[in-house]
C-alpha cells in the first residue's frame, strides 16, 4: 500500500519542470567547488566544511529542496483536489502520510547528498579529514532532510500557503533571527543539521565547529520530527474539504 | 457488476443505507446546512438545490470529508466522519475536474483498485472502464481528456471496488448529451442491482430524468423529500393546473365551475385551463363532470408537474 502511494508521489514530485529547476540548484555547489579548486586555496578542508557544505548546501540547498518536495508531496494534491482519490480509500491516514513523507525525504536527500558529495570531492582535493567531512555531512544532510520534510509536510496539511510559510521559516527565521538571537537556535533545523554534522564528522575544531551541541541536536531533531509527523497525521485524520455550496 | 474482493456491507439490508439525523454544519457564523433529517435506501436519489444551497456541504458530510457541527450521520450504520473504513462500501465521485493528469485512464482506475487492495486490480479496472465505455481511451493520459471523459473515468475509479453506495457531486458537469445519457444508463443499471446512488445537481432536468427520489435543499434546509410528483401533490397551498382539450370546452367550463374541487377555469383558445388545490379530487372530478355534461375529453395534462415548477415554488416560498 505504502509502495503504491510512494510510486504515485514519486511520479508527481519528479515532474519535468520541478526536476530541472532543482537540478540547476544542485549543480550550483559543484560550480562553486570548481571555482575554488581552480583558485588553489590553502585550506580546502576548512572552506569545504564551513563555507560550501555548512553555508551553501545546509544553509540554502537543503531547506530549499526540502521545501519544494515537502510541501508538494501532499500539498499539491490537496491544492488541486486529487487528494480525495487517496483519502476516499480504506487506508489509515498515517500510512498515506508515511508514504508521502518517505518519498519527500528520499528525493530531497538524494538531490542534496549527491550535490554535496560531488561538490565536496571537487573542493577537498584529497585534503586531510576529507572522508570524515564527507561522511559526517552526508549523514547530517539526510537527517536534516527528514526533519525538514516532516515540518514541510505538516505545513502543507495545515495551510494552503505552506510554501510561503516555509520560505519565511528558512530565509527569515533560520537565516536572520537565529543569527541575531542565539537562544532561538534550538528552533532551527539548520543548526540541528550542523550539530549532527559536527558530531558525525568529529573533525578538528579549526576545520568545522557547530554552534549547537551534537547530542542536543540529535535529541531536538528526534523530538521535532516526531511532533511534526504526529501533528501531520492528526491533521490529516481530521482533514476537511469542500466549501459551502 | 462484481469486483474482485468486493466487500459485504456490515448492516442488514433493511436498514437505510444513509441516515441523517438533525445534521447541521456551519462555517463561523454562516449556516450551510441547518438541522436536516432524512434517510436514503437503495435506488437513485437526487440532491437538488440552487448553487450555495448546501447540497455540496451535505454530500461532503455524507462522504466523510466534513465533520457535522451537530447531529448524527451514518452510512451503513457507521459514522461517516473520521472513519476511512466506510470507503470499502462507498464510492465517491468528486465535483472537481482534477485527476492525476500524468496517469493514463487505465493507470488511474488501476490505482484506485490497488488502493482498495483488490486481489486482481487489472481485471477490476478493465471491468470498471468497460462499464463507463472508455476502453478506447484508457491508454491515453487523462490530462488530455475532455471534461466529460474525466467525469466518466472518475466514475470508473469510484465503482472499481463495486461499492454498495455511490455518491456523485454534480456528475454530469461537462458531459455532452450522449455521455450524459450513457452515464444515466450506467447509474440506472447500478441502482437496479440494489445499490444506493446519491447525486447532487442544480440541473432540474437531470434530476427529473434520473432520480426516483428527490431531496430538495434550499438555504441549508431540506425543503422537501420523496418522489417529486408526490411532493407536488402535498403542496396543497399552491394550485395545480391542468390543460384540458374536449369536444366542448365552454360547456365543460360551465359545469366545472360548480364542482367544489375546482376553483378556477379559464378558456385559452382551443384549450381549457383548470385550477384546483386538490390534485386527486380534480382528476376524479374531471371525467365525471365531462360525462355528466355530455362532453368528450380528448386530452388532460397536468401543466405544472415538472420538477422545475416544484423547485421554483420551493425556492420562492
Amino acid at each position: 500500500m505504502i509502495t503504491t502511494i510512494a510510486m504515485l508521489t514519486l511520479r508527481q514530485l519528479l515532474g519535468k519542470r520541478r526536476t530541472i529547476v532543482l537540478s540547476l540548484f544542485a549543480v550550483l555547489p559543484v560550480g562553486l567547488a570548481l571555482l575554488f579548486a581552480f583558485r588553489g586555496d590553502r585550506d580546502p578542508a576548512g572552506w569545504t566544511a564551513t563555507r560550501l557544505l555548512a553555508q551553501i548546501v545546509v544553509g540554502t540547498l537543503l531547506p530549499l529542496a526540502a521545501l519544494v518536495f515537502g510541501t508538494a508531496a501532499l500539498g499539491s494534491e490537496i491544492e488541486d483536489g486529487t487528494a480525495v482519490y487517496l483519502l476516499s480509500k480504506p487506508i489509515p491516514r498515517w500510512r498515506i502520510l508515511a508514504a508521502k513523507l518517505l518519498v519527500a525525504w528520499a528525493v530531497t536527500s538524494a538531490f542534496v547528498v549527491v550535490s554535496a558529495v560531488v561538490a565536496a570531492l571537487v573542493a577537498l582535493q584529497g585534503a586531510p579529514e576529507s572522508g570524515r567531512i564527507l561522511a559526517g555531512f552526508s549523514v547530517a544532510i539526510a537527517a536534516g532532510a527528514f526533519v525538514y520534510s516532516c515540518i514541510f509536510v505538516l505545513l502543507s496539511v495545515v495551510t494552503s500557503r505552506a510554501f510561503i510559510t516555509g520560505l519565511i521559516y528558512v530565509f527569515v527565521w533560520e537565516a536572520v533571527v537565529t543569527r541575531l538571537f542565539t537562544g532561538t537556535r534550538v528552533f532551527s533545523v539548520r543548526q540541528y543539521t550542523l550539530g549532527v554534522a559536527d558530531l558525525a564528522a568529529g573533525v578538528n575544531e579549526k576545520v568545522f565547529k557547530s554552534q549547537l551541541d551534537g547530542t542536543a541536536a540529535v535529541i531536538l531533531m528526534a523530538v521535532v520530527a516526531l511532533v511534526a509527523a504526529v501533528l501531520a497525521v492528526r491533521r490529516l485524520q481530521s482533514f476537511e474539504t469542500g466549501e459551502a455550496g | 457488476m462484481t469486483a474482485d474482493g468486493g466487500s459485504v456491507a456490515p448492516d442488514p439490508p433493511e436498514r437505510p443505507a444513509i441516515e441523517v439525523r438533525n445534521v447541521s454544519r456551519w462555517y463561523g457564523n454562516v449556516v450551510a446546512v441547518n438541522g436536516i433529517t432524512f434517510s436514503v435506501g437503495a435506488g437513485i436519489t437526487g440532491l437538488l438545490g440552487p448553487n450555495g444551497a448546501g447540497k455540496s456541504t451535505l454530500l461532503h458530510m455524507l462522504s466523510g470529508f466534513l465533520r457535522p457541527s451537530s447531529g448524527e450521520l451514518r452510512v451503513l450504520g457507521q459514522p461517516a466522519w473520521h472513519n476511512p473504513e466506510i470507503y470499502r462500501f462507498v464510492g465517491l465521485v468528486p465535483e472537481r475536474e482534477s485527476v492525476y493528469s500524468f496517469l493514463t485512464g487505465l493507470q488511474f482506475v488501476r490505482l484506485a483498485a490497488q488502493l482498495h487492495r483488490l486481489p486482481d486490480p487489472d481485471a477490476a479496472a478493465a471491468r470498471a472502464i468497460a462499464e463507463v465505455d472508455l476502453v478506447d481511451a484508457q491508454d491515453r493520459a487523462t490530462g488530455g481528456y475532455s471534461k466529460g471523459m474525466k467525469q466518466r473515468m472518475k466514475v470508473a475509479a469510484a465503482i472499481v471496488h463495486d461499492p454498495q453506495i455511490l455518491l456523485l457531486d454534480e456528475p454530469f458537469n461537462g458531459a455532452d448529451p450522449r455521455q450524459r445519457l450513457h452515464m444515466m444508463d450506467t447509474l440506472r443499471r447500478m441502482a437496479g442491482e440494489g445499490r444506493t446512488i446519491v447525486f447532487s445537481s442544480h440541473i432540474l432536468e437531470e434530476v427529473e430524468r434520473l432520480a426516483e427520489n428527490v431531496l430538495v435543499v434550499v438555504a441549508g434546509r431540506l425543503a422537501a423529500s420523496g418522489d417529486f410528483r408526490e411532493i407536488r401533490r402535498l403542496m396543497t397551498d399552491r394550485p395545480h393546473t391542468f390543460t384540458v382539450r374536449s369536444s366542448d370546452n365552454r360547456c365543460l367550463a360551465a359545469a366545472l365551475v360548480a364542482d367544489p374541487a375546482v376553483f378556477g377555469v379559464e378558456l385559452d383558445g382551443e384549450r381549457l385551463r383548470v385550477r384546483s388545490s386538490d390534485f386527486a379530487a380534480v382528476t376524479l372530478a374531471l371525467p365525471r363532470v365531462a360525462r355528466r355534461s355530455g362532453v368528450t375529453l380528448f386530452e388532460l395534462l397536468p401543466t405544472d408537474e415538472s420538477l422545475e415548477s416544484v423547485f421554483s415554488y420551493l425556492v420562492n416560498r
